[in-house]
This record gives structure tokens, C-alpha cells and sequence, in this order.
């Protein structure tokens, strides 16, 4: 989808603590975004990630995650500008919109 | 929730409901599943539709949308899908205006149809062709696909002629990715191998095959030089490459339309009433209607139509275009459809003792965009007309509709002998509205109508008669040296409508609607005797875009 660019650094300042509110943190040692979420079970669980997944797939940007039973921990980073990109935003946009209270 | 369903599988339907799809979308996946996983070995069919990031675009509805043109990407390896992406990325960040004109110049530069956009983007084809030639805006989902086309045809035909230099015989890259056959587009004349037939024309009627051998190869080059790759690449011409058995038919097609034109002048010679068939309806805005030199005036419906492209360079160093116009004026009246099924060359009179009895000059107009040649002492012309499509006869093609782009090189040699072969016997009467030869001049043709003919050098316009209708007329601003003489339909109507600049010989009611009058612009003319006649010395006509797409 074209060249995709690192967030620059002003609109950092704009576009990650909305996220860090939702409680993503910032990785160490590199530029990424991590969040750990927790479900009932696993069937919310794995429900909530095939929503992600096909997300994902529209988006063609896909997360760097980790599941065992009701946990999903999420890693989003873009790996062809080597850190964050708007395409990370807008995923981690869409995980908190779908995320069942 | 439902008893049947796991507590996952209710999940996972919920993801997919909530994922954009519907009920009835997700039913029909369900039957197509059904269907593949009964015949085995059936690979199933990526979809891999990729939205834009930035537009966040809701894509429920973008989902049904999804041309074609998407699935093709999947087909790439991927480093030349996101090559290709990139482009189409970048295409969007630009002025949509101005890659419509990237695009449709490529179209002319490779006689590309229309038809084979619409069928690979799923774009509407008036909205396609109002977008590239007025400049109708798209939206950016489409203009996608029409950006995605344009990509991958690049692709494609510098990868035919990238096999034809190699020799390779590969088939035409699909295009079409259902199931049906790979439909061959439509063959059609170039400008460049219609200009070198014309020539051949003029000396032969009826050449041998060795001679037509010698066409097929000249056509082939030229075409191959006006596409900007080497004559060696022949194959990469794909759809539009010139055979004998087309050269053939050309001939034999053009003779046709001689032995028409020669039965209609002896109709008129005899002394036949005309009737005159009304104009077809489809090209609504290009027939123009003229007068007959003398005081007889032809009756409303007398149509006489020709077509006048100007062009002006591309600032943008597009490949210029040039475009010919021909009109010619013949003393007779249509009264039935020549038969040829397509586009016809204008003759001119060969006999100037025609009727004076002005009946309605007919015209066929050719599709050919190559200068007229005019012998002297003959008052023959065989004139073309850069016009697309060919319909009934006494329809006067829209010249616009499809412009050629040629290189200039050949063009201005051309030109310059054109010129010299441009001095025409006096005219009689009956002829005046005659014979018109048309130059292509080294531009662009802009739609826009004020864009016309602003930059057209002014050197060229030594003579220059323009002919062109009525709705034109706000494009003449820039023709200062020409006189305008208008020959109007014996029931004027209304003023002209943009002709603020344009100096008025003639100061007869204007002429409104474009297709009940002709005007005609003479430089230095002098037209004393006859307001309506052309004087018959040498004039360059140049002609004007008529927005037709």
C-alpha cells in the first residue's frame, strides 16, 4: 500500500495517548505497542481475535500476538518502516472498539 | 444464542457478522464452500481485497464493489503487487485532473478502448469517459481501480513487447479473470498507419498483395514508433497489429466509399431531388449545418458536418497529439447509407462542374486523422477524419471522440508537405465548401473548451480555416489572424454564443445552436464575391476538440 512511514514524532504526541489511556504501553527497546487482554473464556477469547484476524486481513497489517485460553496479548509494530505507523493506530483503534466489556 | 451452535462457533459467526458481512453474503460463501470442497483439487480463490488505510472507508459497501482489477493483484508475486500498489498510491496523491490526462493519452498512444477499462475495473463507462475527458470527478475507490488498470497495463504491454523483441510467443496476459474466454479487443486504425494508407491510396486504388505486404510492414513500424518502442517489437502492437488482410479490407472498404460518393454525385448530377436523411442521433452535438455557396439556401435539415480539432501543446510533455480533420462538402445529398460498416474518407468532387444547385453537402467523415493531399489541377480530396466511431453516413462522426497521438517528428514532415501540396484549384461555386484539409498540429487536445486553441503557434495559421460548430466558437479566442466568415443556415437563430473575440466578417444574426450553422474562419481570404465561399488558395485548417466523451 505504498510506503508506509514511522508515526513522526509530533503526531505521536496526538495519537498515542489516546491509546495509552486505553492502556497500551510502549515496548522497550524497540517502537511498538503492547496490550494484554483478558476474557471469560476462551470462546470470547478466540472470538475477539478471528474479529482482529479479519481485520487484519483487510487492513493487510497483522499483530504480533500471543493466546492461552481467555488471554490475548497483543504486539502491534509495522515491520516495514521498523516501528510505529498509522497502520498500527488504526488496528489498535479497532482492538478497542472490539473488545467486549 | 443458539443450542446448536458451540460457544465458539457462535463467536466466530459473531466476528464474521460483525466483520462486514451479512446474513446473505455469508450464505452464499457457505454454498460456494460447499461446492469446492466437492470437487477436490480445486484451489480456492484469494480474495485478498485491500481497502486503503488512510480513506478508512466503511467497506461494507466497498466489499460488493471490488472490481476485478483487486483479484488480479493477488495473482503477482508480492513485490510487484506492492510495487504496483505504491504507483497507484502515489497516482492518488495527484492531481486527479491531470492523471486522467496521463491516462488517456496512454489510451490514444496505445489505441486502447474504453470497453476494456470498464470490463477490467467494473467503472461505469460514461462516468470513465467523462472523467478522463472533462475531468468529472471519481471517487478515490475508483479511481483506484482505474489507477490499478492503468499499472498493470503498463505492465502488460511493456511486457508484450519485452517478449515480442525476444521472441517470445506468449499469449496476451489475461485480462479478464472469469472463466470466459480472453476476449481480444476490437482491432482499430491507428492515425499513424491511416495517414501511410491515405498516401498509398493516392497512388493505388488497388495494390497488389506484394504492395500491401510493404503497408503491413510501414503500418506496423509507425505504430510501433508512435507507441515510442522499436519497429523490431511488432507483437507488442497485441490486438492493434496491422495484417495484410486488414490492409486489405481498408482498400477494398475505401474503394467502396469512392464508388458511393460517385453514385451519389451522378444522383445529384442528374438532377435527383435529395432528400436529406436527417442526422443520426447519436452524435447530437457535432453536425453542423452549412449553406449552400450560392443564394439557394439548403433546407434545415441539410447537415453538413466537420469537425475542427485544435491542439495546443501538453505543458506536461505528454506525447503531443494530433488529430485530422476532414470535411469535405459534396454537392449531393445523401439519400441512402454508402455501404461501407466503417469509417469513410471524403472525396472530394473530382469533376468541379458539379451542380451550382446547392443541395445539402454530404458527408462521410473518415476516421482518418492524416493530411489531406490535394494534386493540383484535381480538386480531389481524400480527406480523413480523426473520428472513432463510424456510424451512418450522413452522421457526422464527432472527431473527438478519438484522438490520436502521433510523434511529432513525422508529423511535422508531414505537415510541411501537406503544405506545399495544399494550393487547390480555384473553386467553383459548387465546391466552396469544399475541401478541407485539415493539419495536425505538434499538441495535446484539451476538452476543456477554454483551452482550445491556446496555444496553437500562430505561425502555422498563415491560412487557416477553421471549421467548426457553433459551440466551439469560445475555443477561437486565440485566432487573431483569422477572419471569420460565417455561412449560416438560412434561419439564423439566436447569438452566438461565445464569440466575444472573434471579429465577425459577417455581421448576419449569430448562430446559436450547433448544429444549425456552420461557421467558418478564413484568414485573408478574400470573400467578396461570396460571403459563403471559401476562397480555394492554400490554408492549413487546424481543428478544434469537440467534447464529445
Amino acid at each position: 500500500m505504498g510506503i508506509i512511514h514511522l508515526i513522526i514524532y509530533k503526531e505521536r504526541g496526538q495519537l498515542l495517548p489516546n491509546l495509552k489511556a486505553s492502556g497500551w504501553i510502549e515496548v522497550e527497546g524497540r517502537d511498538a505497542i503492547y496490550k494484554e487482554f483478558l476474557f471469560k473464556d476462551f470462546n470470547q477469547a478466540f472470538g475477539f481475535m478471528t474479529r482482529v484476524a479479519l481485520q487484519s486481513e483487510k487492513m493487510d497489517h497483522h499483530p504480533e500476538w500471543f493466546n492461552v485460553y481467555n488471554k490475548v496479548h497483543i504486539t502491534l509494530s509495522t515491520h516495514d518502516c521498523g516501528g510505529l505507523s498509522h497502520r498500527d493506530v488504526a488496528l489498535a483503534d479497532f482492538i478497542e472498539q472490539v473488545v467486549p466489556f | 444464542p443458539c443450542s446448536q451452535l458451540t460457544c465458539l462457533q457462535q463467536e466466530l459467526l459473531q466476528a464474521l457478522l460483525s466483520s462486514g458481512l451479512n446474513k446473505h453474503t455469508i450464505l452464499e460463501a457457505l454454498g460456494e464452500i460447499e461446492a469446492f470442497r466437492a470437487k477436490p483439487g480445486e484451489s480456492e480463490e484469494g480474495d485478498g481485497v485491500e481497502p486503503r488505510i488512510g480513506e478508512e472507508e466503511s467497506s461494507e459497501d466497498g466489499e460488493e464493489f471490488e472490481p476485478p482489477i483487486f483479484k488480479e493483484l493477488e495473482a503477482l508475486c508480492p513485490e510487484e503487487a506492492a510495487q504496483q500498489r505504491a504507483m497507484v498510491d502515489h497516482l492518488l496523491q495527484e492531481d486527479p485532473w491531470h492523471v486522467a490526462k496521463v491516462i488517456k493519452c496512454y489510451m490514444q498512444q496505445h489505441n486502447l478502448p474504453q470497453r476494456e477499462v470498464v470490463d477490467a475495473t467494473g467503472l461505469n463507462q460514461s462516468h470513465l469517459s467523462q472523467h478522463l475527458n472533462k475531468g468529472t470527478p471519481m471517487k478515490n475507490q475508483k479511481r483506484a481501480a482505474l489507477y490499478t488498470w492503468y499499472v498493470q497495463k503498463q505492465g502488460e504491454i511493456t511486457q508484450q513487447f519485452t517478449n515480442a523483441s525476444r521472441g517470445i510467443l506468449g499469449e496476451e496476459p489475461n485480462d479478464e479473470m472469469t472463466s470466459k474466454k480472453v476476449r481480444r479487443n476490437r482491432f482499430k486504425w491507428g492515425p499513424a498507419s491511416q495517414q501511410i494508407l491515405f498516401q498509398a491510396y493516392e497512388r493505388q486504388k488497388n495494390p497488389s498483395k506484394e504492395e500491401r505486404e510493404v503497408l503491413v510492414e510501414d503500418c506496423n513500424r509507425a505504430e510501433c514508433i508512435q507507441r515510442g518502442v522499436s519497429p523490431s517489437q511488432v507483437q507488442g502492437l497485441g490486438s492493434n497489429l496491422v495484417t495484410e488482410v486488414r490492409v486489405y479490407n481498408w482498400f477494398a472498404n475505401r474503394r467502396k466509399e469512392e464508388a458511393f460518393r460517385h453514385k451519389l454525385a451522378m444522383d445529384s448530377y442528374s438532377g435527383q431531388p435529395a432528400h436529406n436523411t436527417p442526422q443520426g442521433t447519436g452524435h447530437s452535438g457535432h453536425n453542423l449545418q452549412a449553406s449552400p455557396p450560392h443564394g439557394e439556401y439548403s433546407r434545415e435539415e441539410t447537415q453538413w458536418s466537420s469537425f475542427v480539432i485544435v491542439q495546443s501543446p501538453s505543458p506536461t510533455g505528454l506525447q503531443p497529439s494530433h488529430t485530422l480533420m476532414v470535411s469535405d462538402s459534396k454537392e449531393v445529398t445523401l439519400g441512402s447509407l454508402p455501404p461501407v460498416s466503417t469509417l469513410t474518407a471524403l472525396h472530394g468532387l473530382s469533376s468541379p462542374t458539379a451542380q451550382p444547385q446547392t443541395q445539402t453537402p454530404g458527408l462521410i467523415m473518415a476516421s482518418l486523422p492524416s493530411i489531406m493531399t490535394i494534386s493540383p489541377g484535381d480538386s480531389s480530396l481524400v480527406i480523413g477524419l480523426a473520428s472513432s466511431q463510424a456510424q451512418n453516413v450522413p452522421v457526422i462522426n464527432t472527431v473527438a471522440s478519438s484522438l490520436t497521438t502521433l510523434q511529432p517528428v513525422p508529423f511535422q514532415q508531414h505537415l510541411t508537405s501537406a503544405h506545399q501540396q495544399q494550393v487547390m484549384p480555384p473553386f467553383q461555386s459548387n465546391m466552396t465548401q469544399g475541401s478541407f484539409m485539415t493539419s495536425l498540429q505538434p499538441a495535446h487536445v484539451y476538452n476543456h473548451k477554454s483551452e482550445l486553441l491556446q496555444d496553437i503557434p500562430n505561425s502555422l495559421f498563415t491560412q487557416t480555416m477553421v471549421i467548426t460548430e457553433t459551440g466551439q466558437l469560445g475555443a477561437f479566442t486565440n485566432l487573431t489572424a483569422v477572419k471569420q466568415v460565417r455561412i449560416t443556415s438560412p434561419t439564423p437563430v439566436g447569438q452566438l454564443s461565445s464569440s466575444d473575440s472573434l471579429q465577425h466578417l459577417d455581421s448576419g444574426p449569430s448562430v446559436s445552436a450547433p448544429s444549425s450553422s456552420l461557421v467558418m474562419y478564413l484568414t485573408s481570404q478574400s470573400i467578396d464575391s461570396h460571403p459563403h465561399l471559401l476562397s480555394p488558395s492554400a490554408f492549413i485548417p487546424t481543428q478544434i476538440a469537440s467534447p464529445t466523451q
